[in-house]
């Protein structure tokens, strides 16, 4: 009868991103967006940044194990998929009163696409302190090459 | 020339203040069990020395900078996460033992058990037969 009053809104939880989305939805973006981009907030956030020999993704995904997310690279396109949570939290739920609900738990699945010219045989994936630290190395022939200047 | 200077002069604190202002607001889970609050917060790439955890006046403030290791000459090509500490603040309230207070990182993921003051304890009243 009073379910309404229980339902649960993370996104428009206070202390979460709820006035952007707020004024995102007020003042769309007119401007094309990526066709894989996903509301800000989403999770795990995901960092990209280039080096002259690779590209490096971080994947903040906390508290997950090496184990439980997958990563995956097809032509340039990564996606890192798992689950968090759920399973001990959900056991125990009875004895728990809720105050804040605002950790992503359960599946997810995020894809970005990436440069191209990437070596996935040579990639490398680390995890640390809750980041995950994929380092795809680019192709030999698309690294940047020192052309000597010859004295004529 | 003048005027260059002092502009550059006005944005340096405005610089500092925004530096402070950016600080990501971590997710957190909180849930009352076992005579005890729990709070866990979402602060990927904090480790255990660059956490800092303080009670002060009531206030609990729950502060972290990203020590992500990140080569020399990396470029951003695709950023969503912008600042390089998380930061949030909670008010406790007076049943909440400040020195009995606990916190645990693993994985990124800080745990508090914030525990009840004995005095605040709910006590079973025993019904004693007429």
């Amino acid at each position: 009868m009073f379910g309404d009053l229980r339902r649960f809104d993370p996104a428009w939880a206070p202390g979460g991103d709820w006035f952007r989305r707020f004024f995102d939805e007020m003042w769309p973006d007119p401007g094309a967006a990526d066709i894989r981009s996903v509301p800000r907030g989403s999770f795990p956030m995901i960092n990209v940044g280039r080096t002259d020999d690779a590209v490096r993704v971080y994947v903040f995904a906390p508290g997950l194990a090496a184990e439980e997310l997958e990563v995956s690279l097809q032509d340039n396109v990564l996606t890192v998929s798992g689950r968090r949570g759920g399973g001990a939290e959900a056991d125990t739920g009875e004895r728990r009163t809720h105050f804040r609900r605002e950790r992503a738990a359960g599946e997810f699945s995020r894809s970005v696409s990436l440069p191209e010219g990437l070596d996935p045989d040579r990639a490398e994936a680390r995890f640390r302190n809750g980041v995950c630290e994929v380092v795809l190395p680019k192709r030999e022939e698309l690294k940047p090459r020192r052309i000597d200047i010859q004295a004529s | 020339m003048s005027e260059v200077a002092k502009r550059e002069e006005n944005r340096a604190p405005t610089e500092r203040r925004e530096r402070r202002m950016d600080a990501l607001l971590p997710p957190v889970d909180i849930y009352e069990e076992d005579n005890a609050l729990h709070l866990i917060a979402d602060m990927p790439g904090v480790q255990r020395d660059t956490l800092s955890i303080e009670v002060n006046d009531n206030v609990l403030s729950l502060e972290g900078e990203v020590a992500l290791e990140v080569p020399e000459g990396l470029t951003s090509i695709y950023a969503e996460v912008r600042a390089q500490r998380f930061a949030r603040r909670f008010t406790l309230s007076h049943e909440i033992d400040m020195d009995a207070i606990q916190a645990s990182i693993d994985q990124g993921v800080v745990h508090l058990i914030l525990p009840k003051k004995e005095t605040h304890r709910p006590r079973r009243i025993d019904v004693k037969p007429a």
